[in-house]
Parts: structure tokens; C-alpha cells; sequence
């Protein structure tokens, strides 16, 4: 490396269009360009991260395994192309994290190894390399999966080959590939059941077309610290907040299809309308406009005025935003409020099977609910979602259902942050459990805490049977109702006060202090509280508890403590 | 042996057939070239029967599932990411296929091969 031959003959900045011959210090700007366009969209590529693909975050993956190969360059003055991408692969292959890390990393070697020794890249070269690259990539395993980063390596290198019939310029070719690039990722579900399944893309693909499409907008002069396609879970986007923000004046929404007399000039219609109102959106369809507007109370029929002076309206709807506005809020005031987590914090999520359950788990103070239960498991995704944009790589998952854990463990190893998964059975086992967080607690010391808090309760379940069985030594008839008791099947009645009773007196519920009933969505209040009246007088010692839970299937979830 | 009840009846599963899953996983996992044997006796007479679970073993006790795998790896990839993503995926295949949580996952690299020298 000689420093005194660092000069300005290499652009700092590329200019939009501006085609220099690409050499070791373009590349490298490049190459940076990538990136931090890649890393802008991180997020957008880890919500794509489907099994059976148990990749962590692919696009955190990818983002570490550039950095790596960024860091290695970054005091390098290297003009010969060559050399610089051999350095490129050398990072990025000691930085490769995760399987799309390592595929990217391969593609890397395989490309620095065709521009070996030469001093700037031709178009005829670049082809070469994302020749090498491919081949070298597909190298790597047995039986390559399609729909996947590989098959994207493989389709812009097939495109780079056909546009080297057209053009020798590597910018060219660059712009073509990016392309191809971004067709092959919407392509890749076609190809991987599991993406179509799930509905999204392969990530790892669409993070090497961002790595193609960062140089491309560099070079274009384009933004590359705005995400493209901003993507952020339902749950962070601030609803609430921006209902607050309608402005006066937009009191009312005015919606008119109408067929104009003559051809409607557009640029004057929109003049005119500004007078009236705002949020105006023009649509148009077989010779008949829809006009869209926002305006203030006293201006309601003006649209309409307006727009029959232009020709005939066909249909006219008027909407109060206000009154909109104020059901959604009211709406609000109902739902559920989570307690906020502070970095460094854990962070509790439960899976909860009703409404009135995730109510309570809220008001333990779990940061997020997953909804989720007997008859419906939550997928992984669903779960990573709930804890993936908190705040805090400390974080628990409450199960709340055997058959939920294995899928929480799942999701604990999807991501980067740490997760651990209590192994809670049953609603009351995880409210138990949360009775005992400290949220700013030590991770270990808690979890054992909350641990060892599940088997300070019995959990009791009623429901009505589904078919007829014998098990655990207790006949069933299809249809009537049964009681689990820890999940064993303990007693099978004609009716849900004697299955009920049935199942306190078998848990010895006058050893316990507490009895707390959750009922379910099918049971109404009133036999709830004929229920609750003969569980009194049967233990009258015990302090009982009535909550609604809203859950299906189960007529009561019973919590003894 | 893994064993399950049903209403109707027991379900068994050989270790075997869990040695086919992971095998499975294995070969489609990124930077795996091959699967090879624990010992050069084994390796000879599964070349000659084909066996579809070379190269993996798979031990039962008590609820408890954990899998060794002997793998060879392609030079020039990153030998720690390679080798923690064969087990990721191969504990993730096994369990959905099974519904029952893998213990743990060895994965032995036997070898490395190379296509191309840098």
C-alpha cells in the first residue's frame, strides 16, 4: 500500500451518471454504498425470515457479514481492482454469520477470484466474476434449494451474460442486473412452497438484490439512507397518534363518481378543488371519475356542486370523519394497555387464548400478547413479530399451552436477542409465573423465580368433549362436559356446575387459598354466576375470584392458588 | 426408540428414521459437501448399501434425542457459521417432523473439500 499515491484523481463522490472506469476505489465506494443501503433496509429483510430457513435474521446476517468485508477495506488505498475484491472476500468469508452470510460470503470469493491481478473491471469481466461467483456459491452444497439468494446469483448472471451482447459498460450491465435481480426475488416463492406459504420472498435474495440496487442508486445520485418499502410491525406503527392529528377542515369525506360532459382537464380540476378541500384523489375508470375530498363542515355539498358543473354525477357519499374518529378512539379507551419496556429491561410475552385473559396478562405487566391457544397455535412468526421491535434483547415468552412451547423455543432461536421460554401448560401456570417479574431484575434469577412459581398452582379446565374416549380411566360420551385437571382428564359430567365442583373437590381446593375462574366466550354471566353462587357455598374458606376471560372451547379456566 | 400414545394405539419411531430426516436436512444445509462416517469400517460398508442415514447418529434416551453428525465441509467457507447452521437446521427439520424437542446437536467436521484454491 503506498499512501503518498492516495490523490483526488479518485471521486470522493460519484455524480449521477458520471462513469468512471471502475477500479479498486470506485469499487470500494461501491461496495460501501451497499452497505448502507443493505443496512437501511435490514429490517425490511428480517421480516421476511420464514422457516424452514432457521437463519436468525437474515438480513442482520448479511448486514454483519458486508460490514466485515467493508471493515477490511476501509484504509485500504488499493487501486487494483483485483487485489481490493480479494481483500472483500477475505472479510466478508471471516465475517460470514448464518447461512446467507456464508452463501454470500462464497459469492464474494468466486468473484474476487476471476478479477484477480487485473486493474479496473470491464463489462466482459464483471460477467466473468458473477460467473465465478455463481459457480463457486452453487459449490457449497449438496442440493442446492431454488427460490432462494442462489437462484437470484444464478438469474443475474444469466442476464449478465445476455447484456453483453448490447453493452460493454459495466454500469450498463449493473443497471440491468439490478433488475433482473429484483424479478428473480419476486419470482422466488414460485419456486419455495414455504415462501408462498407464508406469502413473502426469500430474504436472503431480496438482501443481495439490495446489495446491487445500493451501488445502483449510488451511482444514480439516488437517497440511501431512506428504507424503500418502510415496513414496520402493526403493532409499532403509532395508530392512536395519528388519529389525533386530523386537522380542522377536515370535518367531512366527499366521494363522487361522476361522467364529465367534455374531457376533464385535470391540473384545472385540482386547481379548483383546492378551494373546497383537501386530501384530494382523482380515480378514473371507464369514462367515469371518482373524486375523493376532505373538507370542513359548512363546504359538504360543494363537491357535489361543483362536480355537476362539470357533468353528470352518478353517485355522491358523504362520511363524518369526526364521528369516525371518535369511534376508533372509543375503541381504544377499551383495548389494552401494555406496559412499556426499557432497554436492557426483559421483556415478558404471553400467548393468550380470549380477550379477557390478554387483559389480564397486560395488567401483570407482559409487554405484548400473542393470541393463541388449544385449537389455534400461533406460528413462530406471529411470536417473533410480537417481541421482535421491543426495545430490549431481554426477553420471556409464556408459552401458556403445551402444544405452544416447541413453537416459542422456535421463535427464541430465529433471533438474535436473547429469549427464553417458560415452559408454562397452562394459563394460570403463566399468570403465576409473570406475578413473579421483575422486569429489571437479573435474567437468570428471575426466570428461576418464575419458574419455580408454576407449581405453586393448579390449573383446571372444563370443557365439553369432542368425541367419545376412555382415558386415564374416566368414561366420556361424546358432548358432555369434562374437566382436566393439570391436563388429566379427572371427570366427565351432564352438566358444567357438577363438572366444576367436581374438579375443585378433586384438586382439593380447600387446602388452596385463592380460586380465580376465567370463562369463556360460550358461557353467559348469568350461569357463570349460579356457577360461582354453589362454589362459595361449597368453599366458603376460599377467596373466589370471577374473571371474564373470553376464550373458546373452554367453558372455565380455573386458577387454584 | 421414541414412543407416543394415541387413542388407538402406540406410535413408534427408530432412531433411524430420525437419522433419515437429519441426513435429509443435512445435505441441503449451505457449505455441507458430504456426509461421511465415524470410522473407516462404517464408511465401507455404507458405501456399498447406500444407506440413507450415513453419516448420522442418533441417540434415545429418556425423552431426551441427540444427534451426531459427521460432515464434510466445502474450503473457503466459514467453518463455525457452516457448522451452526447445519445444526440449526437440522434440530429444526427433526423437531417439526417429530413434534419432540432435540436435545442436542454435534456436528463433527471430518474434512474439508476443496473445488477451488484461492
Amino acid at each position: 500500500m503506498d499512501i503518498e499515491e492516495q490523490d483526488n484523481t479518485v471521486p470522493k463522490q460519484l455524480y449521477p451518471n458520471q462513469k468512471y472506469p471502475v477500479d479498486g476505489q470506485v469499487f470500494k465506494t461501491l461496495i460501501e454504498s451497499s452497505l448502507t443501503w443493505l443496512r437501511t433496509n435490514q429490517q425490511a429483510v428480517n421480516i421476511l425470515n420464514v422457516f424452514p430457513v432457521p437463519d436468525g435474521d437474515t438480513g442482520t446476517n448479511m448486514v454483519l457479514t458486508m460490514q466485515a468485508a467493508c471493515d477490511e477495506i476501509a484504509n485500504s488505498s488499493e487501486r487494483n481492482i483485483g487485489k481490493l475484491t480479494r481483500m472483500v472476500a477475505h472479510g466478508a468469508l471471516m465475517g460470514a454469520r448464518g447461512n446467507s452470510g456464508v452463501i454470500l460470503s462464497q459469492l464474494w470469493r468466486g468473484f474476487a477470484r476471476a478479477l484477480d491481478n487485473f486493474e479496473v473491471m470491464n463489462g466482459q469481466l464483471l460477467v466473468d466474476a458473477l460467473h465465478q461467483g455463481r459457480n463457486t456459491a452453487y459449490k457449497g452444497v449438496v442440493r442446492p434449494v431454488e427460490g432462494t439468494i442462489l437462484t437470484v446469483a444464478k438469474d443475474i448472471t444469466a442476464e449478465a451474460e445476455i447484456s453483453l451482447a448490447d453493452t460493454q459498460d459495466p454500469y450498463d450491465i449493473l443497471e440491468r442486473i439490478v433488475v433482473a435481480a429484483d424479478a428473480s426475488v419476486q419470482k422466488t416463492p414460485e419456486l419455495l412452497a414455504v415462501l408462498k406459504e407464508a406469502g413473502v420472498v426469500d430474504a436472503g435474495g431480496k438482501g443481495l438484490f439490495y446489495i446491487l440496487e445500493g451501488m445502483f442508486r449510488y451511482i444514480k445520485g439516488l437517497p440511501l439512507d431512506v428504507a424503500s418499502d418502510a415496513v414496520l410491525p402493526i403493532s409499532a406503527m403509532k395508530l392512536e397518534n395519528t388519529l389525533d392529528s386530523i386537522e380542522p377542515g377536515q370535518d367531512f369525506e366527499v366521494v363522487v363518481d361522476f361522467h364529465p360532459n367534455k374531457e376533464l382537464n385535470i391540473p384545472q380540476f385540482y386547481e379548483d378543488l383546492q378551494h373546497i378541500g383537501t386530501s384530494i384523489q382523482l380515480g378514473e375508470g371507464d369514462g367515469i371519475y371518482r373524486m375523493h375530498i376532505h373538507v370542513p363542515a359548512d363546504r359538504v355539498y360543494d363537491p357535489i356542486q361543483y362536480t355537476k358543473s362539470l357533468g353528470i354525477v352518478t353517485k355522491a357519499a358523504i362520511e363524518n370523519l369526526r364521528v369516525q374518529v371518535e369511534n376508533i378512539e372509543h375503541e381504544h379507551g377499551s383495548s389494552i394497555q401494555f406496559t412499556p419496556v426499557e432497554p436492557g429491561q426483559i421483556a415478558t410475552i404471553a400467548v393468550a387464548p380470549g380477550p379477557g385473559i390478554a387483559r389480564v396478562f397486560a395488567s401483570l405487566g407482559v409487554s405484548a400478547i400473542v393470541e393463541g391457544g388449544q385449537t389455534m397455535n400461533p406460528s413462530t412468526q406471529e411470536i417473533l413479530n410480537a417481541f421482535d421491535h421491543l426495545p430490549t434483547d431481554q426477553v420471556v415468552i409464556l408459552p401458556n399451552n403445551k402444544n405452544i412451547i416447541l413453537t416459542a423455543k422456535a421463535a427464541a432461536q430465529l433471533t438474535v436477542k436473547h429469549v427464553t421460554v417458560i415452559p408454562s401448560r397452562s394459563v394460570p401456570q403463566g399468570m403465576a409465573a409473570m406475578m413473579r417479574l421483575i422486569a429489571s431484575g437479573e435474567v437468570e434469577e428471575v426466570v428461576t423465580d418464575m419458574n419455580a412459581a408454576m407449581s405453586d398452582v393448579e390449573t383446571g379446565e372444563v370443557t365439553t368433549a369432542t368425541r367419545s374416549v376412555e382415558i386415564d380411566g374416566v368414561n366420556v360420551t361424546e358432548g358432555q362436559i369434562i374437566s382436566l385437571l393439570n391436563g388429566k382428564l379427572v371427570i366427565a359430567s351432564d352438566n358444567l356446575k357438577d363438572a366444576t365442583l367436581g374438579l375443585l373437590k378433586k384438586a382439593h381446593a380447600d387446602h388452596f387459598e385463592l380460586i380465580t375462574l376465567f370463562y369463556g366466550s360460550d358461557v353467559s354471566r348469568m350461569e357463570v354466576d349460579a356457577i360461582v353462587d354453589s362454589i362459595r357455598k361449597k368453599f366458603p374458606k376460599q377467596e373466589i375470584e370471577v374473571q371474564d376471560g373470553g376464550q373458546p372451547h373452554y367453558h372455565f379456566i380455573i386458577s387454584i392458588e | 426408540m421414541s414412543n407416543e400414545n394415541t387413542p388407538l394405539g402406540r406410535v413408534t419411531i427408530s432412531p433411524r428414521a430420525i437419522a433419515t430426516i437429519a441426513y435429509q436436512a443435512a445435505r441441503q444445509s449451505y457449505g455441507v459437501v458430504g456426509l461421511t462416517s465415524k470410522n473407516l469400517m462404517e464408511g465401507i460398508t455404507q458405501v456399498i448399501v447406500k444407506d440413507p442415514t450415513h453419516g448420522i447418529e442418533v441417540k434415545y434416551d429418556d425423552q431426551k434425542i441427540s444427534i451426531d453428525i459427521y460432515v464434510i465441509i466445502e474450503y473457503g467457507t466459514r467453518i463455525k457459521s457452516v457448522a451452526s447452521s447445519v445444526s440449526n437446521t437440522v434440530k429444526f427439520n427433526v423437531e417439526k417432523a417429530l413434534g419432540m424437542p432435540v436435545e442436542e446437536v454435534n456436528v463433527h467436521v471430518r474434512g474439508l473439500r476443496v473445488s477451488n484454491t484461492d
